[in-house]
């Protein structure tokens, strides 16, 4: 017997059955997916199943070897990014969020989470003990820096911070077997300038206080005066404090400029009472009034911790628009404008005895007539 | 030319408007019909695309929520698809093992002839002399074939000489063996197979079928592409389908094409848009009332002469034919799935960007195919005789198989991520917008799943290694299927879009030849 051929096609009454079967499964997945991925969650805690609300949290972290940490649970889900977490299934309420890692500062801050809101942050870690990179005036045929001392070659330079890059110490050298070190040329003049970025908080408020006293009669005189900015981000001295001003676009303020617009006892509670009354006191001001986005209010101005301390120098971290590096009384700082909670504020390089400049990439420093970069990440050693 | 003679056409096939190619060809309200008609697909596709990207700035959750949707449906779709590959390919492997002459044998067959016409342009004398040689191999009275090489005027002397050598060297074994010219430059026509082989019929029609008195009724005419390869039981196979199914004559036989002829030397971009092709036929032979004929593919000559042998005036006349056939009998005609394959030529070409150009091409001018919807939309409003619900069956079916092939491929992997990109800050600031692109991603690979199913599928379709191309070859043809996500953008829905914009335009395609290279034994 011959085989006899399939000659049917798929019927259509299976093939019916099946798509009835497709549609019922779309019916029911689409609802729960779609309140899934809103951020409804079904909560098995409990001896009876309920359903839940929840919301998470985006971090972002400059450096990679770092740990975060949730309510004091460590997060190991991968990183949505390279530098980024997103951590989701989170309830309602204030949460405690750790950033750390070995040899760098702690970054702490607790949040608010809101149902089907993910809460922002960028959390930042600064070297504990301080990382420099001398620049020395000579270098030797090998590329090597040479501090030429009139003591002992074995008293230690830089005591007071880790070095990176070789150097050498010598009672004396020959001047044939040195080279000009171009990098050092650049560094001495940078300091040589008084620039806008270089201006004490003082200099600053006697600009700001002529500029106030002046009849506006010309724009000139208004356009003189320079400010420290970086994107859409200034930063305003007032008094003896440091305020970090948004001059953007209004509908691009940074989230962390806001909150919702809620009773100011739960705004304390959520974000601290200094928040609350900075958004109080920029209610009625008239410099710097208060704005409403997304049914949110949004302060034009955030007062940067300066713990007590005059600030001798501010400029922009580099690169950055969200961190402000402080030279108070007692050493240089990192501060974060983000003030939800409180401000995380790093000692980077200690002491009251140099002088700083921060350009667009690097943080230099001089001290004892030397030259370094202060180096904001722990290079990694091969 | 048009024959003038309309007595032996059936009635709606005699309507001065039935060859219609396009609203050019029209006039008054008529034409008017048509032209809205040839805007409707493009402007729909862009509408959804444009739409796609106007919700998700202004309105980014409905954006996010109908990706959402999308997304589920695309996983839904891709088991329903996936079931219907592989019953197909179940029915295949079976139907493949039949001895199919045996069975043909029951029946009184010997008085049907089986016309072969091979439409080409320029092509390697190799290719044609392939498919002649691929017919002698064919278990069936060679005595009993009318095979034809069909030239154009325009290939030039060398192309119909070759013609005329495989005349020389192999006419002899069938029983009648034309060599026809199609002239250069007809009014009326579009330079193409379609012309080539309405040009061809009217010749075997004065020169066999009225000369030697041959019933209409007794031939079996099959069209194919020339780099047809037909497997040895393939007429036996469409002979049996032709005297089991209940109207022969109000019904095309459509073979499933691999297109495994070179599959080794094909590069793998070339190898996955050639076995998709195969599988989306496959798919089609399990829902054969949603299908119409493509490519390479068989009918009774009775059902040709009864519409006066097709247009010569259209770029997709393989699918053309068959709604010329379904208009003309007023719905009463389909489509028999034979679930026995015909081996063709993947596209390549001597560099990759020349492969990639070609299959491109080749693509566009398949799903410049949308013409159709137009003219069976346009004769589904004249032709009342059909009825009305296989005619709205047919319209959205046929429509939305052309808005989703330009639509869905695009919807689901560039726009999905909209919403994320240009959605308004409220929406960036959600769990919504973190989670969205987590779960399409997640969806998509339960999606890709299916791809298992077709990397397996297609190693059990793909020809005998020759000895020249390492095992280490097999791996890369189960991993070459991690490209589809792209070969569906840059070869599926860019094409279509860009034929679907043509038509739209009114900037009219003509017929592209793909190029076709077999690997000469």
């Amino acid at each position: 017997m011959p085989i006899e051929p399939e000659i049917k096609s798929l019927s259509y009454g299976r093939r019916k059955g099946f798509f009835l079967v497709l549609v019922v499964v779309f019916i029911l997945a689409l609802p729960a997916f779609i309140f899934y991925t809103s951020g409804y969650r079904l909560n098995f805690d409990n001896e009876e199943t309920s359903i839940v609300t929840t919301g998470g949290v985006y971090i972002t972290t400059d450096n990679l070897g770092v740990d975060v940490y949730l309510d004091e649970e460590k997060i190991e889900k991968p990183r949505l990014f390279r530098s980024a977490y997103y951590i989701q299934n989170i309830e309602n309420g204030l949460h405690r969020l750790v950033v750390q890692g070995e040899g760098l500062q702690t970054w702490v801050k607790v949040l608010p989470v809101d149902s089907y809101i993910v809460t922002e942050a960028a959390a930042f870690n600064m070297p504990e003990l301080p990382h420099i990179r001398p620049i020395a005036s000579r270098l030797n045929l090998s590329g090597q820096g040479v501090y030429v001392v009139a003591g002992s070659t074995s008293t230690p330079l830089f005591t007071k911070a880790t070095t990176t890059g070789n150097f050498v110490v010598v009672n004396r050298a020959t001047p044939a077997s040195l080279r000009v070190n171009s990098e050092y040329e650049y560094t001495v003049d940078l300091f040589a300038t008084t620039t806008a970025t270089s201006t004490s908080v003082f200099n600053r408020l006697e600009e700001e206080i002529e500029k106030l006293s002046t009849v506006p009669a010309s724009t000139t005189a208004t356009a003189s005066i320079s400010y420290i900015e970086q994107g859409n981000m200034r930063l305003v001295p007032r008094g003896e404090e440091l305020s970090a001003r948004w001059i953007g676009d209004g509908s691009a303020t940074p989230h962390y400029f806001c909150a919702p617009a809620q009773a100011s006892s739960t705004i304390a509670f959520r974000l601290g009472m200094h928040v609350m009354l900075q958004l109080e006191e920029q209610r009625l001001s008239t410099t710097t009034p208060l704005h409403t986005e997304n049914n949110r209010l949004c302060r034009t101005e955030i007062r940067l911790d300066r713990k007590w301390q005059k600030i001798k120098y501010y400029e922009f971290f580099p690169q950055s628009s969200d961190l402000v590096v402080l030279r108070l009384e007692d050493g240089l700082y990192v501060t974060e404008i983000d003030d939800r909670a409180w401000q995380n504020t790093q000692l980077i390089y200690p002491g009251d005895k140099f002088e700083v400049r921060v350009t667009d990439t690097n943080i230099y420093i001089k001290e004892d007539g030397m030259y370094f970069e202060l180096l904001t990440e722990i290079p990694e050693i091969n | 030319m048009e024959e003038q003679d309309k007595s032996h056409l059936l009635p709606y096939a005699r309507r001065a408007d039935f060859k219609v190619g396009r609203a050019t060809e029209l006039s008054g309200r008529d034409r008017r019909l048509y032209r809205l008609l040839e805007i409707i697909p493009g402007a729909l596709s862009w509408t959804i695309l444009v739409g796609m990207i106007m919700a998700s700035i202004y309105a980014p959750f409905f954006a996010a929520y109908f990706i959402i949707a999308f997304s589920i449906y695309w996983v839904l779709k891709t088991i329903f698809l996936s079931y219907h590959v592989r019953y197909n390919w179940k029915r295949l492997k079976h139907h493949m093992k039949i001895d199919w002459q045996v069975l043909v044998r029951r029946f009184n067959y010997e008085h049907f002839y089986h016309l072969i016409i091979f439409p080409y342009y320029p092509e390697p004398y190799e290719v044609l002399e392939e498919a002649v040689k691929g017919l002698l191999n064919a278990k069936y009275d060679h005595k009993k074939m009318i095979v034809v090489l069909a030239a154009e005027e325009r290939a030039g002397a060398e192309a119909i000489g070759y013609a005329k050598r495989i005349e020389e060297n192999y006419g002899h074994h069938f029983g009648h063996f034309l060599v026809t010219t199609h002239p250069a430059n007809t009014p009326g026509e579009l330079a193409g197979k379609g012309s080539n082989t309405h040009h061809a019929l009217g010749v075997v029609q004065r020169e066999v079928v009225a000369k030697y008195n041959i019933p209409h009724k007794d031939i079996i005419t099959s069209i194919f592409d020339v780099d047809t390869v037909i497997y040895p039981d393939y007429f036996n196979c469409l002979l049996w389908h032709f005297l089991t199914v209940a109207d022969p004559y109000k019904s095309a036989f459509q073979p499933v094409p691999l297109f495994n002829n070179n599959l080794w030397e094909a590069p793998a971009l070339s190898r996955v848009m050639a076995m998709s092709s195969t599988f989306w036929q496959m798919i089609m032979q399990e829902r054969p009332e949603k299908s119409a004929t493509f490519s390479s593919h068989s009918v009774s000559y009775q059902a040709l002469y009864e519409i006066g042998y097709g247009q010569a005036n259209v770029v997709s006349e393989d699918s053309r034919i068959y709604w010329n056939l379904l208009v003309a009998n007023d719905g009463k005609f389909d489509v028999v799935p034979l679930s026995y394959p015909i081996s063709m030529d993947a596209t390549i070409a001597p560099t990759l960007w020349g492969t990639i150009k070609n299959i491109y091409k080749q693509h566009r001018r398949w799903t410049y195919g949308v013409e159709n919807w137009c003219y069976i939309t346009y004769h589904f409003i004249k032709n009342k005789k059909i009825p009305l619900k296989r005619r709205l069956s047919i319209i959205a079916l046929q429509g939305e198989g052309y808005s989703s092939l330009v639509t869905n491929p695009i919807l689901l992997f560039i726009l999905g991520w909209a919403p994320i990109f240009l959605g308004t800050r409220e929406f960036h600031e959600t769990v919504l917008s973190y989670e969205l692109p987590i779960m399409v991603r997640n969806l998509l690979i339960i999606a890709m799943g299916g791809l298992v199913v077709s990397a397996i599928i297609s190693l059990s379709l793909t020809p005998p290694r020759p000895e020249k191309y390492p095992r280490f070859k097999y791996l890369v043809m189960v991993v070459q299927w991690i490209m589809v996500p792209i070969t569906m953008i840059v070869f599926s829905a860019l094409p279509g879009l860009d034929a679907q914009t043509r038509l739209m335009l009114g900037k009219y395609m003509g017929f592209w030849v793909t190029p076709k290279r077999v690997n000469v034994k």
